[in-house]
């Protein structure tokens, strides 16, 4: 029943949107399963250039695991997706169950237009502030140290640490340490950014500077999907918001008509209970 | 004071002991934590039969006394028609024996790095040897810098064994003395306080080094 819903949501509204612009990305019937517990059954989902999309619902129902498949961090038994055109993890075969595994080579260069941010920051602890921004760009892309250096002082501006460079991480405090995450997978200049419950670990009074850092970026016009739990951001920064439960998605929509009016019994009781304990 | 005039008379032979045995153990340390690194590579990385055969080598080594592992090699040598001076043929015993135990070592550091560390590096597009170079081994090696470095003093403390096969070291020369002098308190007592000199200075710079590489945690 739920698969049906997310079938007719996903024609009635994706095209709204997708319409003007190319496909950023494009996951077709992925599929993955921990052993015998389905996290993803028959995902599609497209994301155009410069699109935002949330991606909300419950915990265990397969958001990380979406963004982790997405760039391959998770290896996935079915589909295909697209970054702009080109495959990572498989390439699309006859029928399929003919794709191809790149290898990985092909995969880790595929990466470098996939930006992502974690819930744990997952800074390298031994280097400083200003080398965590630059080593993908000079060691993955070949990037000259001064132009790579001058990048990422202009990105760290932006996020507004230009004066923690010469930190190490282990100093700094969790926003502070996830705007450096978000410069430092900036740096590699993605084509698109994941973020993945960037605010969770975060004391509440860190987290506006986060999303702060992260609406800045969508202004810019990034292609960005971001999984999270807050609601009001959401509201505010998604051109789409997707709703996930146990491996599907169950609705999408714009945000107000999702989170004001959605169609779905599953989706609305979401909210209620969200509601109750929030109060947004 | 008159007690110790044995020790006085015998230091300069002890010294002389004390070198051929940071000889012998710098000889040792040095391929065998290659050696380890390199074991502990294979079987975090190897395929299923290259782990079986580096576990399999791990207990054989983990089952066997040092001390037979030497007196072994020491007559196994000779039939076999390798003419190998017996200071080198202790070197690669000693050498195969620590590599095993600096592989684990190697290995926990590796393998105690959160997951997360690696995610992020795959996300920024670092292929799997780059991400071992600059991500991984880092941190790897100052997580597995303190065993390494108990492990290595331990290592200089085995090498009063060979002294069993005949060869020349503090132990053996502390000996010697004691048959000459017939004092042998106050000259193991001397052996005692050069081997710990040597493992000291040893821990000394493992914090060092440590604390080098530990800026910025």
């Amino acid at each position: 029943m739920v698969d049906i819903s997310s079938d007719v949501s996903s024609r009635v509204i994706e095209p709204q949107t997708a319409v003007a612009r190319r496909p950023m990305l494009a996951m077709d019937e992925v599929s993955k399963r921990f052993g015998s517990l389905e996290v993803l059954r028959n995902i599609s989902l497209s994301v155009s250039a410069g699109e935002v999309v949330v991606v909300i619902g419950p915990s265990g129902s397969g958001k990380t695991t979406l963004l982790r498949c997405i760039n391959m961090l998770e290896d996935y038994e079915k589909g295909i997706v697209v970054i702009d055109g080109e495959p990572i993890g498989y390439r699309p075969g006859a029928t399929p169950d003919q794709r191809q595994r790149m290898s990985e080579r092909e995969i880790a260069a595929a990466r470098e237009h996939i930006g992502m941010v974690f819930q744990s920051y997952n800074l390298f602890p031994h280097m400083t502030v200003l080398h965590n921004v630059t080593a993908a760009p000079i060691r993955v892309k070949g990037v000259p140290r001064a132009r790579a250096e001058e990048r990422a002082r202009e990105l760290l501006a932006m996020v507004g640490l230009s004066d923690k460079m010469a930190e190490y991480p282990a100093r700094l405090s969790g926003g502070q340490q996830q705007r450096v995450a978000i410069a430092r997978a900036l740096a590699m200049d993605p084509k698109i950014m994941l973020f993945d419950e960037v605010t969770s670990a975060l004391d509440p009074e860190l987290v506006g500077e986060v999303l702060a850092a992260m609406q800045e970026l969508a202004r810019a016009g990034m292609t960005m999907v971001v999984v999270t739990h807050e609601m009001s951001f959401a509201r505010d920064i998604a051109d789409r918001i997707v709703f996930m439960d146990g491996g599907v998605i169950v609705e999408q929509g714009k945000p107000d008509q999702l989170l004001f009016s959605p169609t779905t019994e599953r989706v609305r009781a979401f909210l209620r209970r969200y509601n109750d304990r929030y109060r947004i | 004071m008159k007690e110790f005039a044995p020790l006085l008379h015998g230091y300069w032979y002890l010294l002389r002991g004390a070198g051929m045995t940071v000889l012998m153990a710098a000889g040792s340390i040095v391929p065998a934590t290659v050696c380890g690194v390199l074991l502990a590579l294979a079987q975090v990385f190897g395929n299923q039969a290259v782990r079986s055969i580096v576990v399999a080598y791990l207990f054989l080594i983990r089952g066997i006394p040092l001390l037979v592992l030497l007196t072994f090699t020491y007559y196994l040598l000779p039939l076999t028609g390798i003419d190998l001076p017996p200071f080198w043929g202790v070197v690669m015993v000693f050498a195969f024996y620590y590599a095993a135990f600096m592989s684990e070592v190697f290995r926990a550091g590796i393998l105690s790095l959160p997951r997360a560390q690696w995610d992020a590096a795959r996300s920024l597009g670092m292929t799997q040897r780059l991400m071992l170079q600059i991500v991984i081994f880092p941190q790897a090696l100052r997580l597995a810098s303190p065993p390494f470095v108990s492990l290595c003093a331990n290592l200089v403390k085995a090498t009063s064994l060979v002294s069993i096969v005949g060869l020349w070291e503090l132990t053996m020369a502390s000996r010697e003395i004691v048959e000459r002098t017939l004092a042998p308190f106050q000259i193991f007592l001397g052996a005692a306080v050069v081997y710990f000199c040597i493992c000291y200075t040893l821990a000394l710079y493992g914090r060092y080094l440590e604390r080098r590489v530990l800026q910025g945690h």
